[in-house]
């Protein structure tokens, strides 16, 4: 009894860890040096990378039903001019090294022509030299770091970039709509952090914005106790969060623990539900920025929500938005090669691409290979998004 | 200077959570006499057997400490059962690899199983605030305060005016001898696995309600710190253990209130390495086990 027991236990422990890791073994090892993998099986397939498990679960999660939306809805369409699309999700936990890790397997496998992904720009920055130097093209929905497209010519991003949506923070959200006086800035210490604070600050000592603290932290942080207080002695009236959707949450929090009584706004999270899952009426008139959100009056846009809803039993953000049109610009990319379908002739049309209108606004790449985009001001009101519309410079 | 207080009393409320993750993680090696890698993930699960009947059953906070007590020693119990008793007269390397095997395990099934995803804790109290000596400090952190020192108590109690404590004591100090009063050592060493890990079970519900939110991975590094500070007391007694995570608490919110927060786990193990250094046997009267 007592052994049939720990060989119980055992397989399982086998099985939980293998599950874990998260992705199957490769297949067959490839040559490695054999870049110019060809689709012409009867599928196209791409790796979808992003975080399952982990910190920023709730985005990889987001990832993993949009992009499988998008491969449904054209496969039923009858797929690319007749051969069906395949993704293979693997899990990177929102760790740069498991990213690179899987990437490195990726690039192996010869049929994968695509990778849409990483999550973060950390990750998306790390793939970068070893997808490249594979010839494949990492089209990542989110990474918004400046300098990641510019890594090489395989690298894309479609978020658009934090030299473009911190300034506009700074300008349009906090001066010339929140009119703050004193601003704190709380900022995470990983590349995507470390980028909007520089971008967010440059553009503050142009505009004249008064900025009093600037303080950050490490990924996983939870205690924001101290730092908080440290900030409260500088006095600002204003407390911009660069930072994700459950730190906005824990800060938030945490703020209403002291009683203190300051504004909060955030940038990066987009509208994220999970801030007002975890911090309630604590986030209510926060204000952030986001290049999309979806309203009722967009028809379109909101039978997309719905059909995310009941697949993911959460409110879409910005996030599966971008990565949904992924799928779509891989699919117009592959529509537009003339001849065979390789990891190379993805990479040409997708520079050259023209005229593609995804479901969060028009895309063409610039040189670097990532766009830019249009911010909009929402603020949270009983426990909804609802978009700030009420100031004379809305069309820029 | 209303600051600096202001910062104590943080160092106070977190060192007080590591504290009681101290205590029990120095009961654990005490009477089991191996060090435990699992300690983390049952702070985790106790946090979310505590978390489960706040939902379920209501929010109160005797449930919860109730809920999280028995969760964390039952797992307590299985955590010994498959990592120690099998293991006892093997070398101490083998029970080590196991907790750390039954680490992974046990955060990888809360991933399948609670989903991973960040949860809110329901917050069984109400925020409130009292002033003490010009700094206002909430009813979350008194309660923290609280509890810790209530447990202590009564953990001190049990040590040494039971008839359980004095077996406990005994076993921690010499199984072979203990064996031969008629102490039976695998039971008592069972138990006292499990009260150290329903105490580390508590300081996991009362971490989730502090920062009110539940993840599964939130042991990993609640672990090494219990670790790091039962390592201050000389890893096998409580009241040392105790002191080394208030002080670890105090060391880190009153380093991150000078320099950056991105600091705080360079002050926390510099403080460690330091008094190693200087006093190998940590905060201890004895020398550890």
């Amino acid at each position: 009894m007592k052994k049939t027991f720990t060989v119980l236990t055992a397989i399982l422990l086998v099985l939980v860890l293998l599950a874990g890791c998260g992705s199957p073994a490769p297949e067959e090892p490839a040559d490695p040096a054999d870049n110019g993998a060809t689709g012409d099986a009867e599928t196209y397939k791409f790796a979808v990378l992003a975080p399952i498990t982990g910190n920023y679960a709730e985005y990889g999660k987001g990832f993993e039903v949009a992009t499988q939306m998008a491969a449904d809805e054209i496969n039923d369409a009858g797929g690319i001019d007749g051969v069906m699309i395949e993704l293979e999700v693997f899990d990177s936990q929102g760790e740069p090294t498991e990213s690179a890790d899987i990437s490195r397997r990726v690039v192996e496998d010869d049929e994968i022509l695509a990778v849409i992904g990483d999550f973060s720009s950390s990750n998306a920055m790390a793939n970068a030299p070893i997808l490249g130097d594979g010839g494949l093209v990492q089209l990542s929905p989110t990474a918004s770091h400046p300098d990641y497209a510019g890594m090489n010519e395989y690298m894309f991003s479609i978020m658009g970039r934090q030299d473009s949506e911190a300034p506009f923070f700074s300008t349009h959200l906090l001066q010339r709509f929140k009119q703050a006086e004193a601003v704190g800035v709380i900022y995470i210490n990983n590349d995507w952090g470390e980028s909007a604070h520089a971008n967010l600050t440059r553009q503050a000592e142009i505009d004249g914005l008064n900025i009093v603290a600037e303080e950050n932290y490490v990924e996983g942080e939870r205690d924001f106790n101290s730092l908080l207080t440290k900030v409260r002695s500088t006095n600002p009236d204003t407390l911009a969060l660069i930072m994700h959707a459950n730190d906005v949450a824990l800060v938030a929090n945490q703020i209403a623990q002291m009683d203190w009584d300051v504004d909060i706004t955030a940038l990066g999270p987009g509208t994220s539900m999970q801030i007002i899952e975890l911090a309630g009426e604590n986030v209510e008139g926060l204000l952030l920025s986001t290049p999309f959100h979806i309203t009722e009056e967009n028809e379109e846009a909101w039978a997309w929500a719905e059909e995310f809803r009941s697949r993911a039993n959460f409110e879409p953000t910005v996030h599966p938005a971008v990565a949904y049109d992924t799928v779509y610009l891989l699919k117009a990319a592959i529509e537009n090669i003339d001849g065979e379908v390789t990891r190379d002739a993805i990479r040409q049309e997708l520079q050259d691409l023209e005229g593609f209108v995804g479901l969060t606004g028009p895309i063409t790449f610039n040189e670097a290979g990532d766009i830019t985009r249009l911010y909009l001001i929402m603020r949270i009101e009983d426990g909804r998004f609802v978009q700030e519309t009420d100031f004379d410079y809305i069309d820029q | 200077m209303e600051y600096f207080i202001a910062q104590i009393v943080n160092g106070l409320a977190q060192g007080s959570i590591y504290a009681l993750m101290a205590i029990g993680y120095s009961v654990v090696v005490g009477v089991v006499g191996l060090v435990t890698f699992t300690h983390g993930e049952v702070i985790m699960l106790g946090a979310y057997a505590s978390y489960y009947a706040f939902t379920f059953v209501g929010e109160n906070i005797f449930l919860g400490i109730i809920a999280a007590f028995f969760a964390s020693w039952f797992i307590g119990i299985f955590v010994y059962k498959i990592c120690y008793e099998r293991f006892f007269d093997s070398p101490r390397h083998i029970s080590l690899i196991c907790t750390i095997g039954m680490s992974m395990l046990l955060k990888n099934l809360a991933q399948i199983v609670f989903g991973p995803n960040m949860k809110a804790m329901p917050q069984p109290i109400a925020l409130n605030f009292v002033n003490v000596l010009g700094v206002r400090i909430n009813t979350i952190q008194i309660l923290i305060i609280f509890v810790v020192l209530s447990l202590s108590l009564g953990l001190y109690i049990v040590n040494n005016k039971t008839q359980w404590g004095i077996r406990l004591r005994a076993v921690s100090q010499d199984k072979q001898a203990s064996a031969l009063m008629g102490i039976n050592v695998r039971r008592t060493a069972m138990i006292g696995n499990s009260i150290g890990c329903s105490l580390g079970g508590v300081a996991g519900m009362l971490i989730a309600i502090y920062y009110q939110s539940i993840l599964p991975t939130m042991g990993g590094s609640l672990g090494l710190k219990a670790f790091s500070s039962a390592v201050l007391g000389g890893l096998t007694e409580a009241s040392a253990s105790a002191l080394g995570g208030l002080l670890i608490g105090l060391i880190e919110n009153l380093g991150t209130s000078v320099l950056s927060n991105s600091y705080r786990d360079v002050f926390a193990f510099i403080f460690l390495v330091l008094v190693l250094i200087i006093k190998p046997e940590g905060f201890s009267k004895k020398v550890g086990g």
